[in-house]
């Protein structure tokens, strides 16, 4: 007796050695990390300078903050969900930390009672979604418009400078020599998060809660915990960014946050994740968050109109998604 | 009527279980007594109350009333509340299956119950593999890292039950696992629930229409009957198949009510009828093989599933035509999709009724029309439709509240009758049904049947894909019989058509 057809036969897995099983599973990663490297050689070509050393640390730099939040969104968008309150709690975090230091707390409480902008948030925002079933666009709508009007009234609009002269430290310090913090946080959590979402139950749960679920609650898994673990977390990490940037500039401003929903939504489906969920990855979200900064910092550098990022960034997200979609028909 | 000496305590006893979804009440207090080591056959007619017994017991529903014992502990009634020790499995019609995850995963899964445990993809492999030999090793061997979401159905199948005899449980409640398997597959399957039985005291609770399988497996069935008990716990070997079906339903329509003499039947009438048939028949051939169906006649597909589906894809426009080429009146019928093949005149039930059938968040009236609409072009809903609508389901004597209510509210025969007469008013030139009694009961079985030749009557061609060769036998004037891989075999004719026959032509034991 038969149970698979020839054509089926064919496109089965091949039994390989861990090297193989790896390039098929980061597939998608490796073609956006050859062009991202493409897009910054281009750039390269119009302008030696873009491949410096002190412009790539740049880069890297602006990137942080970005990474950080898509991670957290990443999470989110595994499960099926979208959190779009990311750079509300972002910008509120900044203006809590600020407004700590501003009243003497140190750099340390401050940067506790920021965190916990992100912690309330996500943690609001998980419970509306699991628990009253409410749907995630919603939900986080509405948190994103009353965090992001939080952040202009906690100091009635105005921009706090950060108090603390050593602050700066969580950015750009060194603790591990060489090594500029903010690299570091990235590099933790990027392995964190990886790490955990391939070689840890809780992180398969995440997948097996987008892929349907329907199927994951009758399978036993705990979807309520899953899901309001995912915007916790998304939260926390949106917190923990707002922080990095605000230690970065030494200044908290109210609308620090306005332009990075959409694109740690967008790095995070540039990294091959869908939106209906069960797919994506922490590398390829990092590497989604860095396309988008080479391609503004490109773009700087070249002297094009800042008017057509918007424009240039959107073609890049069209031609990730195509690609993907053209790939996997082929498969 | 109890028949298991009282000697041990069941391992589940259900005592006057209680279930409304909203003013329906769909179990009113049920009794069940499952022991160790038993298979328990578990029957009544479409819409009794099976599938939500099982989402009881397997924490899946609430239930409203009645008490649930299992292995010796009182089960809460909240919906997840004993699902954690692992100890009942469950294989539901609707597959809980991870469509992004591997198979090996799939089948790991309900193992991992802590979050903080590592994940290892070889051992989820080796657990996948043990679990998915059992039903079929050449299968394990070449899917444990395929997708779940790339396998056919029937292979889907396959691994939610292979899940389920892994799991280690002492209860395992199977609703119509067998519906997408073939006789091989099933035939490994009752082999295994034997073995696990004989060794491990396991217990299971077996959903099936199909009366011979029963007999196979089962020791002990129950009946319900319009959510009440009306068989408990009775040796099979003492009751006969009529007494069972009997006791399903109260008015089991006889085998051949539509096909009476007294009219002509629809095949008689296709017979007789030849000639003038010929025009407008629609020629289906492949490399070796030629078929005609004539307007009035209704025509089978038979064997495995690959082959039926590649012609069916062709004829409704759903997949371009590779190997099959098809022509009305020398005219070939090709079409860029499906509302190109519907406005032809070809109408189609699909047998993924959750996904490719129902639209499961529109109104019954929406779902009986979508097809009118879209042949007629109507964008706009229109008063008349309303009537149209009660006279579907006054003419299929449909059990339907109001016409507004969701589909979900109907039962499985009921949903599958409005696809069906969703084509009814049409009268399409063809219409082509995948396994439209797939898990339906006999006596809804018969109603579709009738409703099939009423719409035979009318001129239309049918070809239809049943795994059931009794029916095919029954309906069809002509089968066409798809071997094992899917090539299309031989065209049985007339007395041909019977299961043996069948059988031999497919590969495939009804």
């Amino acid at each position: 007796m038969k149970s698979i057809t020839p054509a089926l036969a064919s496109e089965r897995y091949r039994p390989g050695g861990g090297l193989r099983r790896l390039l098929s599973t980061y597939r998608t990663e490796m073609a956006i990390a050859i062009a991202m490297v493409i897009v910054e050689l281009a750039v390269g070509m119009a302008v030696p300078a873009a491949l410096s050393g002190g412009n790539l640390t740049n880069v890297m730099q602006a990137a942080a903050p970005l990474v950080i939040m898509s991670f957290g969104v990443l999470l989110v968008i595994i499960t099926g969900g979208i959190d779009l309150s990311v750079g509300s709690v972002f910008s509120l975090t900044g203006m809590i930390t600020g407004l700590a230091m501003a009243h003497g707390f140190g750099a340390i409480a401050s940067s506790m009672a920021g965190l916990s902008v992100g912690i309330v948030i996500g943690l609001a925002n998980g419970a509306l979604v699991t628990f009253v079933g409410l749907a995630p666009f919603v939900v986080t709508l509405s948190t994103y418009a009353i965090a992001g009007s939080l952040s202009f009234i906690v100091t009635n609009g105005n921009s706090l400078p950060i108090s603390d002269p050593n602050y700066w430290l969580l950015d750009s310090g060194t603790l591990i020599p060489g090594m500029p913090n903010y690299l570091l946080w990235c590099l933790l959590l990027l392995v964190g998060i990886e790490f955990s979402l391939r070689k840890v139950v809780a992180g398969r749960w995440l997948y097996a809660v987008g892929s349907s679920s329907s199927s994951a609650r009758v399978i036993g898994i705990p979807v309520n915990r899953v899901r309001l673990t995912a915007y916790l977390l998304s939260g926390l990490l949106a917190s923990f960014a707002g922080i990095v940037s605000v230690s970065y500039v030494s200044n908290a401003e109210a609308t620090a946050g306005a332009s990075l929903m959409l694109q740690s939504i967008a790095a995070v489906v540039i990294g091959g994740a869908s939106l209906f969920g069960g797919t994506g990855s922490a590398i390829g979200a990092l590497l989604g968050a860095l396309m988008i900064t080479i391609i503004q910092n490109g773009a700087n550098l070249i002297g094009v109109n800042s008017f057509w990022q918007g424009t240039v960034t959107g073609i890049v997200i069209l031609i990730a998604v195509l690609l993907d979609r053209i790939t996997k028909a082929r498969r | 009527m109890g028949s298991q000496p009282g000697s041990q305590p069941y391992l589940l006893s259900a005592r006057s279980v209680v279930k409304h979804f909203g003013p329906t009440s769909v179990l009113k207090g049920f009794d069940l007594s499952i022991a160790r080591g038993e298979v328990h056959a578990f029957l009544g007619g479409n819409g009794a109350g099976k599938s939500t017994l099982i989402k009881i017991i397997s924490g899946q529903h609430e239930r409203d009333g009645g008490t649930l014992e299992f292995d010796g502990e009182a089960l809460g009634a909240s919906v997840g509340a004993h699902r954690d020790a692992g100890a009942i499995a469950v294989v539901n019609q609707e597959l809980a299956l991870l469509p992004h995850l591997s198979v090996a995963e799939n089948i790991a899964m309900p193992r991992l119950r802590r979050a903080a445990r590592p994940y290892r993809e070889r051992v989820a492999e080796t657990i996948a593999m043990e679990a998915l030999s059992l039903i079929d090793p050449r299968f394990a061997r070449e899917s444990v890292r395929r997708r779940v979401g790339d396998l056919t159905l029937h292979e889907r199948q396959l691994v939610e039950i292979a899940r389920s005899l892994g799991s280690g449980a002492k209860l395992l409640l199977l609703d119509e696992p067998t519906a997408n398997l073939t006789a091989a597959e099933t035939g490994r399957l009752f082999a295994v629930i034997r073995r696990l039985v004989a060794d491990t005291e396991l217990a299971v609770l077996f959903v099936s229409h199909r009366m011979r399988e029963i007999r196979q497996i089962a020791d002990v069935c129950t009946v319900i009957r319009d959510g009440k008990t009306a068989i408990d716990r009775v040796r099979l070997d003492r009751i006969t198949d009529s007494e069972i079906i009997e006791c399903m339903g109260q008015s089991i329509v006889p085998d051949d009510s539509a096909a009476k003499p007294g009219s002509p039947t629809p095949r008689a009438a296709a017979r007789s009828d030849v000639s003038a048939a010929q025009h407008g028949a629609i020629v289906v051939k492949h490399a070796h093989i030629s078929l005609t169906v004539a307007p009035g006649t209704i025509v089978g597909l038979a064997g495995a599933p690959t082959g039926p589906i590649a012609l069916i894809e062709t004829l409704t426009g759903a997949a371009a035509a590779h190997v099959w080429d098809v022509t009305c009146n020398g005219v070939p019928m090709i079409y860029a999709n499906c509302a190109a093949a519907a406005r032809a005149g070809v109408g189609f039930v699909s047998g993924d009724r959750a996904n490719k059938g129902m639209l499961g968040t529109l109104p019954i009236i929406d779902n009986l029309m979508a097809a009118r609409r879209i042949v007629e072009r109507r964008y706009f809903a229109r008063n008349e439709e309303l009537m149209e609508g009660m006279g579907l389901i006054e003419a299929l004597n449909m059990r339907v509240r109001s016409l507004w209510d969701l589909p979900s509210t109907l039962s499985g025969g009921t949903q599958q009758k409005l696809l069906v007469a969703r084509w009814l008013a049409l009268k399409p030139k063809l219409l082509v049904l995948e396994e439209p009694t797939r898990g339906v009961d006999i006596r809804t079985k018969r109603e579709i049947y009738a409703l099939i030749r009423k719409m035979a009557a009318q001129g239309t061609a049918v070809i239809w894909w049943s795994t059931e060769y009794i029916e095919l036998a029954e309906l069809c004037d002509r089968v066409l019989a798809f071997d094992l891989d899917g090539r299309p075999a031989s065209v049985l004719h007339g007395e041909e058509v019977n299961e043996a026959q069948l059988a031999n032509a497919t590969g495939m034991a009804a």
